[in-house]
């Protein structure tokens, strides 16, 4: 598993390898509607090494069943139909450009691991994996592809000069370069969002034909989560820490006997791992209750004044 | 732009999902084997330049998803090969029964004239062999096809493999090869008339590259 980070012992790797099997499979196997695609993964072990595992399996739950949904089918063509939006927001800001693409015949499917791992198959550096998985969580399921824009348009020089054929396009596109400037480019997917919601871009002919789960289920999920305010997460968490702590501590007691595996050593270090997850766990909720939050006001107002 | 080569070949890689498709390419192309399994997402390529004959031939090699849900997205480029590897392990009896499916899916979506090739790959693992050497000439031999045996992880009978199938590719299509050039220049003399016509933008034709597509 290339993804576990470099020098991490064989027998904690092992330990990992365990997990992230078990991880998709109780999501897989709670959810029967759902199938495995060849990426589900990347998503997985992004989870695992940042929230281990019961958080893990929580997130992936969650996730499986609104953002990563459409990828979930047992045919790849909601897939399909998703990575359609990503023309479309290419015309509207740079004509030149989506005509050049649209001739090569280079179509998307350089951007489909992208979307479907959410960039977590392809980026080098896990640092930036992450803080792109912090942006789309507190984000709608459409942003990866709104961030496949911008990136494509941040190299629209390099993409202009590349022989006008589908393979050679492809090739360069399908290459994410090492030094792209996240912080902007999530900015500048955030402003492309803004500007041309999925809503206007739906109405294009070409992707008017199929109903997106993800996209659909998407303003329920905010309300849902709208409930998920940070301070009852992380009392939530500050518990699962002190069990986890105590069952440390009490390595023989009944609850570490249920456990299938020594996980000892994991939680050993896993203490500050612990520590550090439930901080970013906290920053991401808070970013996205904030935006879900704007979001939902934007959007109707009169629910939410009923709400409250 | 001078090309560096003669003729241009689009060939793929099909075969159920971890028999070795990506490893294959990796050895051929760049003499690397990786042992940790990395799947692959959707389609990639390599290139190499070969000398057949005295012909320079450039081959552009398609690797694809294996697992079965992706065959939506990769069937669209079966149109584009004009070789085709059927790929199985050999310690798999699976993957090797799953050819038959690849072969019929080569019928349905790739060229009549596309040549085909089946390679078991894996040969170094004979403890965990699953599928005998006679089995795979035997398919081979229904189908019409060259076999090979291959290992990537020893280098064993890739180049050989590669080479074969680029020569086979080579010799269906030796009686075009003068036509196609003829029509490789047509092409040109179209995309200049696009340009003419406004159809290609001003910018790509200022360049110099234009749109040779």
């Amino acid at each position: 598993m290339k993804r576990f980070p470099k020098g991490m012992p064989a027998a904690e790797r092992a330990i990992l390898q365990e997990q992230l099997i078990d991880i998709i499979l109780v999501v897989l196997k709670c959810n029967p509607q759902l199938h495995y695609y060849q990426g589900y993964h990347d998503v997985a072990v992004t989870l695992l090494l940042v929230v281990g595992e019961r958080m893990a399996i929580a997130m992936l739950h969650t996730l499986s069943k609104y953002h990563l949904r459409d990828f979930m089918d047992p045919t790849m063509d909601s897939t399909k139909h998703i990575l359609n939006y990503l023309m479309p927001i290419l015309e509207q800001v740079d004509t030149e450009l989506h005509d050049f693409m649209i001739r090569s015949e280079v179509g998307t499917i350089f951007a489909l691991s992208w979307l479907i791992t959410w960039y977590g198959h392809v980026l080098p550096e896990f640092k930036h994996t992450l803080r792109l998985y912090d942006f789309f969580l507190a984000s709608h399921p459409l942003m990866p592809i709104y961030l496949a824009a911008a990136i494509v348009l941040h190299r629209e020089k390099e993409v202009k000069q590349t022989e006008c054929d589908m393979a050679m396009v492809h090739h360069l596109l399908s290459r994410i370069p090492q030094d792209l400037p996240y912080e902007l480019l999530i900015g500048q997917s955030q402003e492309l969002f803004d500007q041309y919601p999925p809503s206007l871009l739906a109405k294009r002919a070409a992707l008017q034909s199929r109903k997106s789960q993800s996209i659909s289920t998407f303003k329920a999920f905010q309300l849902s989560t709208l409930h998920q305010r940070p301070d009852s997460v992380l009392q939530r968490l500050t518990k699962a820490q002190d069990s986890t702590t105590s069952r440390h501590a009490s390595r023989h007691s009944g609850l570490e006997a249920a456990l299938p595996r020594d996980r000892g050593q994991l939680w050993g270090k896993g203490n500050r791992m612990v520590k550090m997850a439930v901080w970013g766990l906290s920053a991401t909720l808070g970013a996205a209750v904030f935006a879900v939050a704007q979001t939902a006001m934007d959007w109707g107002p009169e629910v939410l004044l009923q709400l409250f | 732009m001078a090309k560096q080569y003669d003729v241009l070949f689009r060939l793929l890689l099909l075969g159920d999902s971890g028999v070795g498709k990506t490893c294959l390419l990796c050895r051929f192309t760049d003499n690397e084997f990786h042992p940790s399994h990395i799947s692959t997402i959707g389609v990639d390529f390599k290139m190499k330049t070969l000398v057949i004959d005295g012909i320079k031939v450039r081959i552009q090699i398609w690797d694809t998803a294996g697992q079965e849900r992706y065959q939506t997205i990769t069937k669209q480029y079966y149109r584009r090969a004009q070789g085709i590897f059927l790929v199985y392990d050999i310690t798999s009896e699976r993957s090797f029964q799953h050819i038959m499916k690849w072969a019929s899916d080569v019928d349905e979506y790739a060229p009549s004239k596309v040549q085909k090739i089946l390679v078991g790959n894996k040969s170094d693992e004979v403890d965990k062999r699953q599928v005998a050497t006679e089995q795979g000439v035997k398919l081979a031999k229904a189908y019409g096809m060259d076999f090979f045996e291959t290992s990537a992880f020893t280098n064993h009978n890739i180049t050989e493999t590669f080479t074969r199938l680029a020569e086979q590719v080579l010799a269906a299509n030796k009686k075009d090869l003068d036509l196609l050039q003829m029509s490789m220049n047509d092409e040109l003399d179209l995309a200049a008339l696009e340009e003419e016509e406004g159809l290609c933008n001003s910018a790509a034709g200022d360049q110099g590259k234009g749109c040779w597509c």
